[in-house]
């Protein structure tokens, strides 16, 4: 079904961007520098898997220095930025007036930047945590706190100052995500650093923690984008759009819920990763819903929609691969092995980054007025990502899949067996190393939009067609 | 949907303007009345799918949850595991222990995972004084470690009867448990004895767990 014109007067080049252009496009730029920044490392974790000689001889980068480097900058660095730019940007728009209180955002960004930076360091330093996805040392951790409160006023004020009452799926998932970060933040930082729990429930805080950073702040962000995008540009009704609040409810609800299966076989109780289990599958409906919503993205063309469908399709096959991979049965041979970072790899690179990146390619001209400065580094970014992301998540499967089961049968030592997965491996640094030349491709065109240099376009009224002109030739 | 003439790869354009998109699908969730009231039934089979998964959830939660006994760690386990058994032999009795409880992190052929948990074949640690084996099994351990010339700083629950334990192993199951690490992989070192485990638990009663750093301090 077709979305009807309607005479509303918010044409394509809103007030909201031009008003928000200076705030949004640091966070943009801040994350592609982490972005990047990440990727590098990511490479070095990668190599030393194989070739554990490796900048041995740097004590900052170790092979558990590094990858919690690259950890940290990726969700930190890169998704945070990048995220919250995006969603700032969806409840501007969608609430209808300017953003307000947007120094407080510049000033929060600025503060968010330079606590992961001494984060950073501090883990290079080795003060890093242990504990998965909240490896910033505790010292850093209260400064991130307040600079994402102010970061993120702006979003809340938007959506408390919107100008019409109806809401869209889009706002529920950024709401969702700037609301309950903060409080994930604190709660797992007292739990496990400040008054840490002891023995099993630490374990359990460790895993919902994680967990949290996906469903409660990572997974929405993204999602809002795609919600978003994806009819503005087919302008197409979403189908079964009725069970998209259930869908939203049933990620917040049993989304949590799901960390216990990161503690199948632990020394957890039983009930806890059989739990998980139950979430886990709960939670595909609300994959299984989303599916069925965005479905009408199969119909569309562009950049946008692009990296959209890839990022789509690659966060519902591991929403259904996640449930699978937590039966006790599949567990117990893929547990602690490399499948587990392939699982990573899809769901972070393939449905967060691609997501993320759909939405940047939609969002930027908006931003700045003008189109992309090139559109073949479009194209070439998103070839070679998607071939990196694909690269990556098949080598460690198979890396994954053999070392289970030499770690089964327990009769190859364990030297022997990096050894005898030498060949995945190579492959997975070979996609981490394309990844890396993909993003930089990002980041060149990136700056080169921005650019005040760039010459004006020759086309005279703008780059952007009016929505409702667009209507009449259609039909 | 693309116009055919001016589109421009590197923009995206937009064919809907965004007022119309919040209405157009607040319509569809019934909400805002709709003229022509053309409401659409909740399509039965999506709400099939949903109580399916529900009920398969109640299911298996009932037959696996372990009745939501936070000392039951096999999810298999019948709810009466009273039955005493016959005294064991201390190795087969270790043996069942290590692979319920430590294979889980130490791996099955005490290898454990580099980084992540250190090994026990041929650590200092397991062949060296008992003093400090039998509290790290006891409360745990925490902290930086070197083991065999690596560095490891993580974490090992408790696994003897303390507070704040998970496992609650008895004290001659903590005796077994050692024992048999201490002979097998090639470990040469002797047996520990329950005796010995209860003298340590009694003196120590709920400790913490033990940082490597307080445990060499100890003979
Ligand atoms: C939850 C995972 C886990 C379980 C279960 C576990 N350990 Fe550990 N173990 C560790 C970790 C992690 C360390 C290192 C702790 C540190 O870095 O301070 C460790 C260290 C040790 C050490 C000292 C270092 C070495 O390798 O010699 C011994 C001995 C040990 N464990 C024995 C056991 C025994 C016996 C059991 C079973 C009763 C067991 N562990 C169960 C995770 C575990």
């Amino acid at each position: 079904m077709i979305i009807a014109p309607t005479n509303a007067v918010s044409a394509e080049v809103s007030p909201v961007d031009v008003h928000a252009r200076g705030a949004l496009l640091l966070l943009l730029a801040s994350s592609l520098g982490w972005l990047v920044l990440s990727g590098i490392l990511a490479l070095i974790a990668a190599i030393q898997l194989h070739s554990p000689a490796f900048l041995q001889d740097l004590p900052w980068l170790t092979h558990g220095r590094a990858e919690a480097l690259r950890e940290t900058a990726f969700i930190y660095g890169w998704a945070a930025n990048a995220g919250l730019g995006i969603g700032l940007w969806l409840v501007g728009r969608l609430g209808g007036n300017l953003l307000r209180a947007l120094n407080w955002t510049v000033t929060g960004t600025v503060f968010w930047n330079l606590g992961v930076l001494a984060g950073l360091v501090g883990i290079a330093l080795g003060d890093m945590t242990s504990l998965p996805m909240l490896q910033l040392p505790r010292y850093v951790q209260p400064l991130l706190v307040v600079a994402y409160a102010a970061i993120a006023l702006s979003g809340v004020l938007a959506w408390s100052g919107r100008r019409v009452d109806s809401t869209y799926a889009s706002q529920w998932y950024v709401v969702a995500a700037l609301f309950l970060f903060p409080w994930l933040l604190t709660a797992g930082q007292m739990v496990m650093l400040w008054a840490p729990m002891r023995g099993t429930l630490q374990a359990i805080a460790a895993a919902w923690y994680a967990q949290g950073i996906w469903s409660f702040w990572l997974a929405p962000l993204a999602l809002a984008g795609a919600y978003y995008i994806v009819p503005k540009v087919t302008g197409r009704l979403l189908p079964s759009y009725e069970f998209a609040p259930l869908a939203f409810w049933v990620l917040l609800m049993a989304g949590g819920w799901t960390a216990g299966r990161a503690l199948v076989g632990g020394p957890v109780p039983a009930w806890i990763s059989t739990v998980a289990i139950v979430a886990g599958m709960l939670v595909l409906f609300h994959h299984m819903v989303l599916g069925l919503n965005l479905r009408v993205v199969l119909g569309g063309t562009g950049n946008a929609l692009s990296f959209i469908r890839f990022g789509l399709a690659a966060y519902i096959l591991s929403g259904v691969l996640n449930a699978i991979v937590s039966f006790r049965v599949v567990a117990e041979r893929l547990h602690f092995t490399f499948a587990g970072s392939a699982l990573d790899q899809l769901a972070y690179q393939g449905a967060i980054s691609t997501l993320f990146f759909g939405s940047i390619y939609y969002m930027l001209p908006r931003l700045t007025g003008r189109t992309w400065s090139s559109g073949a580094l479009i194209v070439g970014h998103r070839v070679l990502f998607i071939a990196g992301v694909v690269g990556a998540v098949v080598s460690l499967t198979v890396a994954g899949w053999l070392q289970g089961g030499y770690l089964l049968d327990g009769k190859t030592p364990v030297a022997d067996i990096l050894g005898n997965i030498r060949g995945p491996l190579l492959i997975a640094t070979a996609s981490q190393l394309v990844m890396l030349a993909a993003n930089l491709l990002l980041v060149v065109n990136f700056f080169q939009s921005v650019c005040p240099c760039r010459t004006a376009d020759a086309s005279s009224p703008g780059p952007f067609r009016q929505p409702s002109a667009v209507e009449a030739t259609a039909t | 949907m693309n116009g055919p003439s001016n589109s421009d790869p590197r923009i995206d354009q937009a064919v809907v303007t965004d007022d119309a998109v919040v209405v157009a699908h607040e319509k569809l969730l019934g909400k805002q009345p709709d003229e022509k009231a053309r409401y659409r039934l909740l399509p039965l089979n999506l709400l099939f799918i949903f109580s399916g998964l529900i009920f398969f959830g109640a299911t298996y939660l009932g037959r696996y949850a372990g009745y939501f006994d936070p000392k039951v760690f096999d999810e298999t386990a019948p709810k009466a595991t009273a039955a005493a058994a016959a005294p064991e032999d201390p190795i087969e009795k270790g043996k069942k222990v290590y692979a319920t409880v430590c294979a889980a992190c130490h791996q099955a052929n005490g290898m454990g995972l580099p980084g992540a948990f250190p090994p026990l074949v041929e650590s200092e640690w397991v062949v060296g004084s008992e003093e400090r084996l039998i509290r790290i099994a006891l409360h745990g351990l925490q902290g930086p470690v070197k083991v065999k010339g690596a560095d490891f700083n993580s974490m090992m629950p408790a696994a003897g009867r303390v507070a704040g334990s998970g496992f609650n192993l008895s004290d001659d199951r903590i005796a077994a448990v050692l024992t048999y690490v201490r002979q097998e992989w090639g470990n040469k070192a002797g047996p520990i004895t329950t005796e010995k485990v209860a003298e340590i638990h009694g003196k120590e009663g709920d400790h913490k767990p033990w940082t490597a750093a307080e445990l060499e301090k100890l003979p």
